[in-house]
C-alpha cells in the first residue's frame, strides 16, 4: 500500500497516548483480552465464533431429527426430545447463528473498518451486547438440563400451548429470557451501529459512498429498532401469563391467543429481513470484488435496501393467513410487492458481474451458492404468499423447505464472508483447496435434504412429526432428505477444519489479498488498535480501488 | 446530517401512511378485535418520527455549515483532531452482563438470582461511571467546550463535533 505513505495521517496520536495511561502496561491477552476488550474487532471475532459454536450445536439437533426420520416408524428419539430438538434448533440458528452472526459479527468488525472510524461509537456497550447475547445462548441451552427438558413448542412459540399447564417447568422460562436477552443485545448493538455510521465516518465518507454492505447493516439496525422491542413486550406478557396468572394469551379468561401471533410476527417477518439483509451486503461486496468492477447500480441498490426495510414492516400476518383473522388481500399484496426491490437487487447483482473479470476462488463460489439458493427459497416464497396456495401448503414440508432455501442461501453468502474477510482477521488466508471442497459438499448436500422436501410437502407430510408411517409414499424422499443432512455434516467439518488450520498455517494474506475496493483494505491484516495508519482520499464509494489504480478511477454521478 | 435525516424521515413517512391504509382497511374489512397491529404501526412511526426529528434538528443546528464526513470534497486534514474517547478495555460491562442474566434468572428460578443479579449490575454502573470519570484529566481536549474552542467553527471540528 505504497499509495497510501504521503496521505495525512488520521489523528489519533492524542488519545494513543493517553490510553496508556489509562491502561498501565501492555495490552491485555487471552482471555483477559476475550472478557474485557471493548476493540470491535475483538467483540466481531467473538461473536462470529459465539454464532458459529450456535451453528454447530443446532446442527447437531438437526442431524438427530433427521436420523429420527430416516425411515418410518423410528425410535431413534422419543417424541418429547424431537419437540425439543426442532424447537431449540430452530431458536438456537435464527437468534444464536444466522443474526448475529451477520449483523453483530460481521457487522462489529466490518463497520466501523468500512466507514474509517477507529472503533465504534460506544465500545463499552458493545462489549456489554456481546455477554447478554453470549447469557442467552447458555440459558436456551440450559433448558435441556432442567427436569422436563427443554421448550417444545416450536421456535414461534404458540399460544396456548406455551401458558403454564400446557408447558410446566424451567424450560419454557429458560426460552422466553434466553431470547429476551439476545434480544437485548441485539438492540443495544443497534444503536451502537446507527450511531457509529451516522457520527464517525471519515471526512469525505459522505452516506452515498458508504459500502452497500454498510448501508445493509444500517437499515437491518432500523429493523431491530423497531422489531425487537416488540418481541421482548410479547415475551413479557407470556411471563405475566405463566408466573402472575395474567390471562393475556388465555381464551378462557376472555384473553386472545392470536394477539400473541399478532405480536410474534410484527416482531417475525422483519427478522426475516434482519437476517437477510446482512447477507445481501456481505455478497455485493464480494460479488464486486470478485468481478473486478464497481456495484452496478449503487443507488438503486441502496433504494432496494431501504423499500425491503420499510415493506417488511408491512407484512407480518402472512404467517397467519390459516387463523381466518387478518385481512388477506393487503397481506398478500404487500407481500409480493417485497419481491419486486428483491428482484432488483438479483439483477444489480448480474449486472455487478456482467462483463466482469470474475475470479471463481471459494468466497466467489459460496456468492454463487448463495445466488442460486436465495433465489429458489424466494420462488416458493412468492408461492407461499398467495393465500389460496398457502391454505394447502401451510405446515407442510414445503414450507420448511422454502424457509431452509432462504436460511442457507444466505448463511452461503455469511460462508463466503468467512472466506473473503478472514484474510483481514487473521492474516492469513483460507485453503482454496479444502474450501472448494467445502463447498461442494455443502452446496450438494443441503440441495439433497431440502429440495425432497418440497416434494414432501406436496404429498401432505406436515411438518414437527416426530414420525410417519410406511405406507404414505414418504420413505424415499426422506431417505435421500437425510443422507443430505449428513453430507453436508461433513462439508461443515471440512470447512470448520479449513478455517482451524489455516489460523495458524494459511498462507500469508497480506493487507489487500483480492485487490479490494473498500476502507477495510487499506489497513494492515489483522488491522491494529484503532484501525488506520493513514487514510486513503475518499472520492467514490471504492477509496482504495481508486488509489490503487488511478488509471481506472471510478465514475461518479454527481 | 442531510441524508441521515431524510432516510429516517422517509420511513416515518411511509410507515405512517402504512399505518393508515391498514387502519382503515381493518375498520372496513377486518375483525373488529384486531388492534393490535395498528397499536404496533403507530408506535413504530412515533419511534422514526422522534429520531428523525432529533437528526433534523442536528441538521439545522449547523446553518447549513455540514460535517467533513457531509462533504464530497472533504480531505483526511479536516478531520484532524480528537475523535472521542475510546477506553482499551474495560471490566464493568462483564459485570453488568452478568448482573443482567442473574437477573433473567430470577425470572426462571426465583428472587434469590435478583440479590446477586442486582449486586454486580449497579456495582458495574458504578465502577464504569466511575471510570469514564478521568477521561477528562486525561485525554486533552474531550472537554466540549474545549474542543470547540480550539477548533473555531463546526466544519473543522472532530468528527463529533455536533456533541
Ligand atoms: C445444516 C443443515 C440443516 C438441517 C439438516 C436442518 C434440519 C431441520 C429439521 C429436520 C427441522 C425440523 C422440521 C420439522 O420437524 O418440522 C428443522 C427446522 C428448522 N430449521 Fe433447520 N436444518 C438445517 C439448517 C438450518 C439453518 C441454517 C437454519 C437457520 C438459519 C435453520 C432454521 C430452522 C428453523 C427456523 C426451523 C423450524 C423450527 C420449528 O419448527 O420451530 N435450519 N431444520
Ligand atoms: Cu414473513
Amino acid at each position: 500500500m505504497t499509495i497510501l505513505e504521503e496521505r495525512p495521517q488520521f489523528a489519533f496520536e492524542a488519545h494513543e497516548a493517553s490510553l496508556m495511561e489509562i491502561v498501565p502496561g501492555p495490552r491485555p491477552h487471552g482471555i483477559v483480552k476475550f472478557v474485557t476488550s471493548t476493540d470491535h474487532k475483538q467483540i466481531g471475532l467473538n461473536y462470529l465464533f459465539t454464532g458459529l459454536a450456535g451453528f454447530l450445536v443446532a446442527g447437531l439437533m438437526a442431524l438427530v431429527m433427521r436420523t429420527q426420520l430416516i425411515v418410518p416408524n423410528n425410535h431413534f428419539v422419543t417424541e418429547n426430545v424431537y419437540n425439543e430438538m426442532f424447537t431449540i434448533h430452530g431458536t438456537l440458528m435464527l437468534f444464536v447463528f444466522a443474526g448475529p452472526f451477520a449483523f453483530a459479527g460481521f457487522g462489529n468488525y466490518l463497520v466501523p473498518l468500512m466507514i474509517g472510524a477507529p472503533d465504534m461509537a460506544f465500545p463499552r456497550f458493545n462489549n456489554l451486547s456481546y455477554w447478554l447475547y453470549l447469557g442467552g445462548f447458555s440459558l436456551l441451552l440450559a433448558g435441556f438440563l432442567t427436569n422436563n427438558g427443554a421448550a417444545q413448542f416450536g421456535w414461534f412459540g404458540y399460544a396456548p400451548l406455551t401458558e403454564a399447564i400446557h408447558s410446566p417447568g424451567p424450560g419454557a422460562d429458560l426460552w422466553i429470557v434466553g431470547i429476551g436477552l439476545t434480544g437485548f443485545s441485539g438492540i443495544f448493538t443497534a444503536v451502537n451501529i446507527i450511531t457509529t455510521v451516522f457520527t464517525l465516518r471519515a471526512p469525505g465518507m459522505v452516506m452515498f459512498r458508504m459500502p452497500i454492505f454498510v448501508w445493509n447493516i444500517l437499515v437491518t439496525m432500523f429493523l431491530i429498532l423497531l422489531a425487537f422491542p416488540v418481541l421482548t413486550a410479547a415475551m413479557a406478557l407470556l411471563w405475566i401469563d405463566r408466573h402472575l396468572g395474567g390471562n393475556f394469551y388465555n381464551a378462557n379468561k376472555g384473553g386472545q391467543p392470536i394477539l400473541w401471533q399478532n405480536l410474534f410476527w410484527f416482531f417475525g417477518h422483519p427478522e426475516v429481513y434482519i437476517i437477510a439483509l446482512p447477507y445481501f451486503g456481505v455478497a455485493t461486496e464480494i460479488l464486486a470484488t470478485m468481478s473486478r468492477k464497481p456495484v452496478f447500480g449503487y443507488k438503486g441498490m441502496i433504494a432496494a435496501t431501504l423499500s425491503i426495510g420499510a415493506l417488511a414492516m408491512g407484512v407480518w400476518a402472512h404467517h397467519m393467513y390459516t387463523t381466518g383473522a387478518v385481512l388477506l388481500p393487503f397481506f398478500a399484496a404487500m407481500s409480493l410487492l417485497i419481491a419486486v426491490p428483491t428482484g432488483i437487487k438479483f439483477f444489480n447483482w448480474i449486472g455487478t458481474m456482467w462483463r466482469g473479470t470474475i475470479v471463481l476462488n471459494t468466497a466467489m463460489l459460496f456468492c454463487l451458492g448463495f445466488l442460486a439458493m436465495f433465489l429458489f427459497g424466494g420462488i416458493t416464497g412468492v408461492i407461499l404468499a398467495q393465500p389460496v396456495l398457502d391454505f394447502q401448503l401451510h405446515n407442510t414440508y414445503f414450507v420448511v423447505a422454502h424457509f431452509h432455501y432462504v436460511l442457507i442461501g444466505a448463511v452461503m453468502a455469511g460462508f463466503g464472508g468467512l472466506y473473503y474477510w478472514l484474510p483481514k482477521m487473521t492474516g492469513r488466508k483460507l485453503s482454496e483447496k479444502w474450501g472448494k471442497l467445502g463447498f461442494a459438499l455443502l452446496f450438494i448436500g443441503f440441495n439433497l435434504t431440502f429440495f425432497p422436501q418440497h416434494d414432501l410437502g406436496l404429498r401432505g407430510m406436515p411438518r414437527r412429526i416426530e414420525t410417519y408411517n410406511a405406507g404414505m409414499g414418504w420413505n424415499f424422499l426422506n431417505e435421500l432428505s437425510s443422507i443430505g443432512a449428513y453430507i453436508t455434516a461433513i462439508g461443515v467439518l471440512v470447512n470448520a477444519w479449513n478455517i482451524f488450520t489455516s489460523w495458524r498455517h494459511g498462507e500469508i494474506a497480506g493487507d489487500n489479498p483480492w485487490d479490494g475496493q473498500t476502507l477495510e483494505w487499506a489497513c494492515s491484516s489483522p488491522p491494529p488498535d484503532h484501525n488506520f495508519e493513514a487514510l486513503p482520499p475518499i472520492r467514490s464509494e471504492r477509496p482504495v480501488w481508486d488509489a490503487n489504480h488511478p488509471d481506472m478511477l471510478t465514475k461518479v454521478g454527481h | 446530517m442531510k441524508v441521515e435525516s431524510r432516510t429516517v424521515l422517509g420511513a416515518f413517512t411511509f410507515l405512517t401512511v402504512l399505518a393508515i391504509v391498514y387502519w382503515v382497511l381493518v375498520a372496513l374489512h377486518g375483525s373488529s378485535t384486531e388492534r393490535s397491529g395498528i397499536t404496533m404501526l403507530v408506535f413504530s412511526f412515533s419511534a422514526y418520527a422522534l429520531l428523525g426529528t432529533y437528526l433534523l434538528a442536528q441538521y439545522l443546528r449547523r446553518h447549513g455549515i455540514p460535517r467533513p464526513e457531509d462533504r464530497f470534497d472533504a480531505t483526511q486534514e479536516d478531520g484532524a483532531g480528537v475523535i472521542d474517547y475510546f477506553p482499551a478495555t474495560s471490566i464493568w460491562p462483564v459485570g453488568m452482563g452478568l448482573g443482567m442474566v442473574f437477573g433473567a434468572c430470577a425470572l426462571v428460578w426465583g428472587l434469590w438470582y435478583l440479590a446477586i443479579g442486582a449486586v454486580l449490575f449497579f456495582g458495574a454502573v458504578f465502577g464504569w461511571v466511575t471510570e469514564s470519570d478521568y477521561t477528562e484529566d486525561v485525554l486533552p481536549g474531550s472537554d466540549p467546550d474545549e474542543l470547540a474552542a480550539s477548533h473555531g467553527d463546526f466544519a473543522s471540528s472532530s468528527a463529533h463535533g455536533d456533541h
